[in-house]
């Protein structure tokens, strides 16, 4: 099957999901773990597998309000 | 005003400390780029999956760039308004919460200014995201599939920012009486039921502001007329929930719970 994909078209795509993931792991690096909900490993693993839908579970609700 | 000022800028700070200036406007340019790339590379992507004849998946035609645009618009509806309304639900409600809306109100402050910045910069962030999701689903169109009328264009996206604007303003009041997430569920709940009313009795709801989504649409698809009565009710919505939000907060600067 040759199906041509003009990748420049794809990168900026594939670049906001590497934006919001590396977001998500440099905010889940500097936190303290108490103000975390559930364990950092957890939300590694939802962020890298839930691709956009992970990242704002993360946001939303990965983090206590200090 | 100068305490606006400083109300605004902790704001902003607050919001980019809690990474909302990534996340946010990042999640709009996806939504918005997506849509006319998956448009565009449909024909490939129902052959890669192998369950469609040839034929039938030769016989898709790609869509105008109209209305690729506005099906951009429904993406943001769906997807677009959940995350400003997730991103939002905490500035008021947070800060009772945590007690620092008591702080602040220990002083004879007036909750104006402080609730207007609120508003102010949750806007910001909001008008941010959705000019980058909208300008990049427009150069995207534009690019594949097609030319599009820009002025019909600009004009649904200021009906569409008025839309999604008074949503947000409504997690001001809920926030200053109820916890986070109850406020953005009702506020959200609140959204779609007037966008429902008005798509099954358009006639009896002519000032709804819940039309201004679908008025949006239409504007795209070069359709339907503007009508400044839904847009009044938004911006009356929008002032007198600011004003209720500052009473609101300082009879109960503490959350139910803490």
């Amino acid at each position: 099957m040759d199906i041509n994909i003009n990748w420049g078209l794809i990168w900026p795509i594939i670049a906001l999901q590497a934006i919001l993931a590396v977001t998500g792991f440099i905010s889940l690096y500097k936190a303290e773990p108490a103000s975390i909900r559930g364990s950092k490993w957890m939300w590694v693993f939802i962020i890298l597998l839930g691709n956009i839908l992970g990242s704002v579970a993360y946001f939303v609700a990965g983090r206590r309000e200090a | 005003m100068k305490s606006f000022w400083i109300y605004y800028q902790k704001e902003m700070t607050e919001a980019s400390r809690t990474y909302k200036w990534i996340w946010v406007p990042a999640i709009f340019l996806l939504l918005g780029i997506m849509q006319p790339v998956s448009t565009y590379y449909l024909p490939e992507i129902l052959s890669m999956a192998g369950e469609v004849p040839p034929e039938a998946a030769a016989l898709f035609t790609v869509p105008s760039a109209e209305s690729v645009m506005a099906s951009t618009l429904g993406q943001f509806n769906i997807i677009g308004l959940l995350v400003l309304v997730l991103a939002g639900m905490n500035t008021v409600a947070g800060e009772r919460s945590t007690g620092t809306a008591e702080l602040v109100l220990a002083r004879s402050v007036s909750t104006i200014p402080m609730m207007t910045a609120k508003w102010a910069a949750m806007i910001t962030l909001m008008v941010v995201s959705f000019a980058l999701g909208l300008g990049g689903a427009a150069y995207y169109t534009y690019q594949l599939i097609g030319p599009l009328d820009w002025a019909a264009v600009t004009g649904g996206a200021g009906l569409y920012a008025v839309w999604l604007a008074w949503i947000v303003t409504l997690l001001l009041p809920l926030g200053a009486i109820l916890r986070g997430p109850a406020a953005a569920f009702i506020s959200l709940a609140v959204a779609g039921a007037l966008s429902l009313l008005s798509s099954l009795l358009p006639s009896h709801v002519q000032w709804s502001p819940g039309r201004l989504g679908g008025m949006a649409a239409e504007q795209i698809l070069g359709s339907g007329s503007i009508s400044w009565s839904p847009i009044l009710v938004a911006i009356l919505i929008m002032a007198v929930s600011i004003i209720v939000a500052a009473r609101l907060l300082r009879r109960s600067p503490l959350s139910p719970q803490s």
